[in-house]
């Protein structure tokens, strides 16, 4: 809401500037955007440099023909001036811009010039110079009324400084400069002027219901319809003064007619229509809701379907008004339009606001009724509009008008108990202090014994209940008073769960191992299934789809990380980024038939290209390959002192050799595997990757809790090394869990420390090395205990596993 | 005796005593033997020298060893004297030779080393750490701000219903603060979308729990909006604070501490009333430019202070939603976004950073 500085004294005598005025208002409650400025420049004087001229004689310039030459009264003398123009005649008053005079938009002041040989002092300015409109062609005339001599600053509103301010939805009633300026008195302490009525004295004998007949047939969209009938208006450009406030409230001028509603709507807040009489077919409105497909050509020129339900306003044909968003072309005013029925009404703020989204069309009028309306202001604007229209279009307004209301809104009172203000501020606020903030603010206030019962007004249906007052008193009284305190006496204990704990515990070892966390959007493309070759029965097909995503790209929650991975690989890789090894923490969306809601699900998952031991002078880089994913996923667990194992897994989209299921406690916890080349290459990723998802819960669900004290030191542990020789296909994991049944209970730990097949080995054999370590909790083994079990390990290896020693 | 054996303490010529001396200047073969083995000893510069020596004086074919062989053949009277000067010198003389291999075996030592130097401004061997997301690290630090005020962390689902994301919060069907929220929406459920906030937990949390509660709720939110200063989706802690005698100034005191927490003990907060369908009254949080520290700048626009976050005290329909009396408890919330305080705190200028996911740019932090 663009609010012209000058425009808003015109209603309260605020003394401030307007950055004063401006840091005033946010800390109360209205933001400021920015202040601009509107106009001609108004520092260093300019605004002298700019007056109301008449010009005395016009000849035509003497090594020219298409000049004039003009000796025109500036009040302070004659000036000589040079004109291009070839609309004015001597006599006519103009505005003059003299020497040293700066025009909006230019870097240059004005200077005194000899053009074609002679001097000329001055330019007398069009319209578009000026700012105020688009006209270029000619200069501008000023009205008869325009003092020669005087700044034509003072004649018209040409510079203002212009508050832009960002009005809460709550706050309709600031969206007009009598609504600010209410709000400025109230802050500032200012008296505020009456509200800007008056009246047009109706002339005639003729009626407006004689002549067109309103009916409000959808009343519940519709509580307050008024019009007015203005006849034998002439359509014309507004005058100056009018214009200037067009454009300084950021509108554009259009003619008198269309520029008073919207001045209206700009002082009061109330958004006004104006319809040719002409061409309302069969002299009669109706305010009904539209029909499936009925259609309308708005204003703005676009043929517009609308939807049933929609209210709109019909003459006996077809509609003529979208209620409350824009008019229809066909009855709008033109320029032979002599007879306007003025319409101000109040429309329902959730009807306009569903039309005006489903239209896609939003308005000055539309963003003000969505809000909700005071009826009260429907015969103000009609009034305000009116004695305009007579004033400035030269119309008559015809006796009588329509206001046709549901039922009378009465002020609502609320009581307001002052020891409450204290207990919900924390600062105590004395009764007559309350009572001045809110009788300012336009409340009416009456002492009763338990409180202060508050009327309120029309204008402020947001303020419904004690604590809305409260906040009212809070917000002028000043919030910089409140003394900053904590929460007295409390009875609760704060910090993290142990699984939020946990869940930090995991996400630092990844780090610690050398990858980097990445936050990715959490919707992906929706063909990420196929590029990830998922079987067509895959449940990670079914997703949460977006019904209005930005992007394709963006339009489906994802069941899995890999896809947010792997693009953002492909992305680094592109950067020319090295060692790509990152990893994310977040949710998948797991659709549940018969369920509103999805199944969220929070994993830890990442992926590895590239060292994670860096690179070096010296020797040895890491390799992404499985063994990389899989040490990576087991100091994930080992960074919650958890425990996995795992099985083959069966991914289509990982490298079937080289790929894992994670298994804790028996379930699927997540995989680990080097990344299908063809997965790959549907991502553009053209180096090895390997990758690994961990469900949380069942990573949180594996930690060790609270780790007991194990005393390893009074009894030390005795170690032994065991070379075997197996089928080359025998998992490790085979041998270590025969050799730890075997061993139980001194047996305490099994190492692989070396696989190696060869020819000395045989062919189809491997020979896997391992480390044994025994320990008693209540004594020092003996050699000779050592001794049995490692016999006992060698027996069960070769009875289960056909293993012989190495030799 | 003991003074003789003591070498290192031994004063005068060669580094005898006086006394020693006069008996070996009587036996004047054993002088002599002395006197060359001392000066060989003592010249010898490499241990390879040194070892010369020894077997030289000290071997068995030196003439020390078959001066100490002959003894038995020796004159009876003799013999005691020979026997016992002649050991004395032999001690003396492997007690100096130890000394003189020691010299010299620390000097050779550290000429060897000296040839095994290595080039010490070449970088030693990477271990290279990973970073956690900048967002990470800056929710880990509001997380443990409000954990060490007694707050808990609370968690909701992302995939909302409108009921909990705008009804419950005060918002009904039609509100235009609706339409200040860019919702997505779930394809073929029209009352599921993507929470625009993390407010619906509150509602979610009070449904569960009785009073008193302290709560945060750190989590990913959605709008439908994408430039420079958005992006479609982003990170918000919000607050909640719900006891018997919960006031704005408890509000107030809790945002201060947390400024001044995040930001640095010399910033101040300040408050402006601003409109949210729940709360009453509504704040906007400001706190002192954390660039030019209120003096005006570029980033502060002049007004020397920054928009951190938005709160107030919780509207009583929405204790009526979730089944709290209203006129027995009262509370605060606030809500935040995690991007703007990391961007403050860290001077990143382009929202769109946190989300490109550029190692460059994580690696950073």
């Amino acid at each position: 809401m663009k609010v012209p500085l000058t425009w808003l004294k015109e209603y309260v005598d605020v003394k401030l500037t307007a950055a004063e005025l401006a840091e005033r208002m946010a800390l109360t409650g209205t933001e400021v955007e920015r202040i601009s400025h509107a106009g001609l420049p108004a520092t260093g004087g300019n605004l002298d440099r700019f007056i109301v001229g008449q010009v005395a004689s016009r000849y035509r310039h003497p090594n020219a023909d298409k000049l004039s030459l003009c000796q025109v009264d500036t009040g302070a003398g004659i000036e000589q001036i040079v004109c291009g123009a070839a609309n004015f005649n001597a006599g006519d008053k103009v505005a003059v811009c003299l020497p040293g005079g700066l025009l909006p938009g230019r870097d240059e002041p004005l200077s005194a010039a000899v053009i074609r040989g002679v001097e000329s002092r001055g330019m007398m300015c069009s319209e578009a110079e000026l700012g105020l409109s688009a006209e270029a062609a000619g200069i501008m005339i000023l009205p008869e009324d325009a003092p020669v001599g005087g700044r034509l600053a003072d004649y018209i509103p040409l510079s203002d400084e212009v508050l832009e301010l960002e009005v809460t939805p709550n706050r309709p009633d600031c969206l007009s400069i009598y609504g600010v300026a209410r709000e400025v008195a109230a802050i500032t302490g200012r008296k505020l002027k009456p509200a800007p009525a008056g009246e047009a004295v109706p002339r005639g004998d003729d009626r407006i219901d004689e002549i067109i007949s309103v009916e409000v047939a959808d009343s519940d969209l519709c509580p307050r319809y008024g019009a007015r009938l203005i006849a034998g208006v002439k359509v014309a450009p507004s005058p100056p003064w009018l214009k200037a406030r067009i454009v300084a409230a950021g509108m554009r001028p259009v003619n008198n007619v269309v520029d008073i509603t919207n001045y209206v709507m700009w002082t009061l807040g109330e958004p006004m229509h104006a319809f040719d009489l002409a061409r309302i077919s069969g002299r009669q409105l109706i305010v009904r809701r539209a029909v499936k497909d009925e259609e309308i050509v708005t204003i703005d020129g676009t043929e517009r379907r609308l939807s049933a339900g929609m209210l709109l306003i019909a003459d006996a044909e077809k509609p003529v008004a979208v209620a409350g968003i824009m008019g229809g072309e066909t009855s709008e005013v033109s320029a032979g339009t002599t007879d306007i029925l003025l319409e101000a009404a109040n429309f329902q703020g959730r009807s306009v606001l569903e039309t005006s989204m489903t239209l896609g069309l939003r308005s000055e009028s539309s963003t003000r009724f969505e809000k909700g309306l005071d009826q009260e202001l429907v015969p103000q604007a009609l009034a305000m509009a009116s004695r305009l229209m007579v004033e400035i279009a030269g119309g008559r307004l015809v006796p009588g008008q329509i206001d046709i209301q549901q039922r009378p809104v009465l002020p609502e009172a609320v009581l307001l108990r002052t020891d409450r203000v204290e207990a919900l501020l924390g600062i105590g606020v004395p009764v007559a202090e309350i009572e001045v903030i809110l009788t300012r603010l336009g409340f009416e206030v009456e002492e009763k014994e338990d409180g202060l019962l508050v009327l309120v007004p029309s204008f402020r249906a947001d303020v419904e209940r004690e604590v809305d007052l409260i906040e009212e008193i809070a917000r002028v009284f000043g919030l910089e008073l409140i003394p900053p305190t904590l929460p007295s006496g409390m009875r609760v204990l704060g910090g993290l769960t142990s699984e939020q704990a946990v869940r930090r515990a995991a996400v630092r070892a990844l780090a610690e191992r050398g990858l980097s966390e990445i936050i990715s959007y959490s919707f992906i493309m929706p063909d990420f299934a196929d590029r990830l070759r998922l079987d067509p029965r895959d449940e990670r097909r079914q997703v949460v789809a977006l019904a209005n995503p930005l992007s394709v790209e963006q339009s489906v929650m994802r069941t899995m990380m890999l896809p947010s991975l792997l693009g953002t690989l492909a992305a680094n890789l592109s950067l020319q980024n090295q060692d790509i090894n990152i990893f994310e923490q977040g949710r998948i969306y797991l659709p549940v038939a018969g369920e509103k809601l999805c199944d969220e699900r929070r994993v830890i998952a990442g992926c590895l290209s590239g060292s994670l031991k860096g690179h070096s002078w010296l020797a040895g880089s890491g390799e992404a390959d499985f063994f990389a994913g899989k040490g990576i996923v087991e100091a994930l667990f080992a960074g919650v002192a958890g425990r996995f194992s795992v099985e083959r897994a069966e991914e289509t989209f990982l490298y079937p050799g080289k790929s894992a299921a994670v298994i804790t406690a028996g379930r699927r916890a997540g995989y680990v595997g080097e990344v299908h080349p063809l997965v790959l290459e549907a991502f553009d990723i053209d180096i090895p990757v390997v990758a690994f998802e961990i469900a949380e819960a069942e990573l949180i669900a594996s930690a060790a809790g609270i780790i007991v004290f194990e005393d390893l030191i009074t009894f030390p542990a005795s170690f032994q090394d065991l070379a075997i020789v197996v089928e080359e296909d025998r998992p490790a994991a085979e041998i270590v869990r025969v050799v730890r049944e075997a061993g139980a209970p001194l047996l305490k730990a099994v190492r692989v420390f070396d696989v190696y097949g060869g020819e000395s080995i045989g062919e189809g054999k491997k020979s896997v090395a391992l480390n044994l370590e025994f320990r008693s909790a209540d004594r020092t083994l003996t050699d000779e205990d050592v001794a049995l079990v490692r016999a006992a390990i060698i027996d069960a290896l070769g009875d289960k596993l056909n293993a012989a020693l190495r030799e | 005796m003991a003074g003789l054996l003591c070498h290192g303490r031994l004063a005068g010529r060669n580094g005898l005593s006086e006394d020693l001396r006069k008996q070996l200047e009587a036996h004047a073969g054993l002088a002599l033997i002395y006197e060359e083995a001392w000066a060989d000893i003592e010249r010898a510069e490499t241990t390879a020298e040194l070892e010369e020596a020894r077997v030289k004086h000290l071997g068995r074919k030196s003439t020390l060893s078959s001066l100490l062989r002959s003894i038995p053949e020796l004159p009876a009277t003799e013999r005691p004297v020979v026997g016992k000067f002649g050991n004395q010198v032999r001690i003396i003389l492997e007690a100096a030779l130890a000394e003189r291999k020691k010299v010299l075996e620390g000097a050779e030592l550290e000429r060897w080393l000296s040839r095994e130097s290595v080039d010490i401004t070449l970088p030693g061997q990477p271990f290279p750490r990973g970073h956690l997301h900048l967002i990470t690290q800056t929710l880990w630090q509001i997380e443990d701000f409000f954990s060490g005020l007694g707050y808990r962390i609370a968690e909701g689902p992302e995939v909302e219903t409108g009921y909990y994301n705008f009804t419950a919060l005060n918002t009904p069907e039609g509100h235009p603060a609706r339409s200040l929220h860019d919702t997505f929406f779930a394809e073929g459920k029209p009352d599921v979308l993507l929470r625009t906030h993390t407010s619906p937990v509150q509602i979610r949390v009070m449904e569960k729990e009785d009073p008193p509660v302290y709560v945060i709720i750190p989590g990913r939110v959605y709008r439908r909006d994408s430039d420079a200063t958005h992006t479609p989706m982003f990170h918000q802690v919000e607050g909640l604070a719900v006891d018997e005698h919960i006031t704005l100034g408890d509000l107030k005191g809790t945002l201060e501490a947390f400024a001044k927490s995040m930001f640095g003990a010399e910033r101040e907060i300040r408050l402006r009333p601003h409109y949210f369908p729940f709360t009453e009254p509504s704040v906007e949080v400001d706190v002192s430019c954390t660039i030019c520290g209120g003096a005006g700048c570029r980033s502060c626009k002049n007004s020397g202070w920054l928009e951190i976050l938005g709160a107030g005290m919780v509207d009583p329909n929405v204790f009526g939603f979730v089944g709290y009396e209203p006129d027995e408890v009262q509370g605060f919330a606030f809500g935040m976004g995690v991007e703007r305080i990391a961007m403050l705190k860290h001077g990143i200028t382009d929202l769109r950073m946190f989300y490109d996911n550029d190692l460059r740019f994580i690696k950073q932090f």
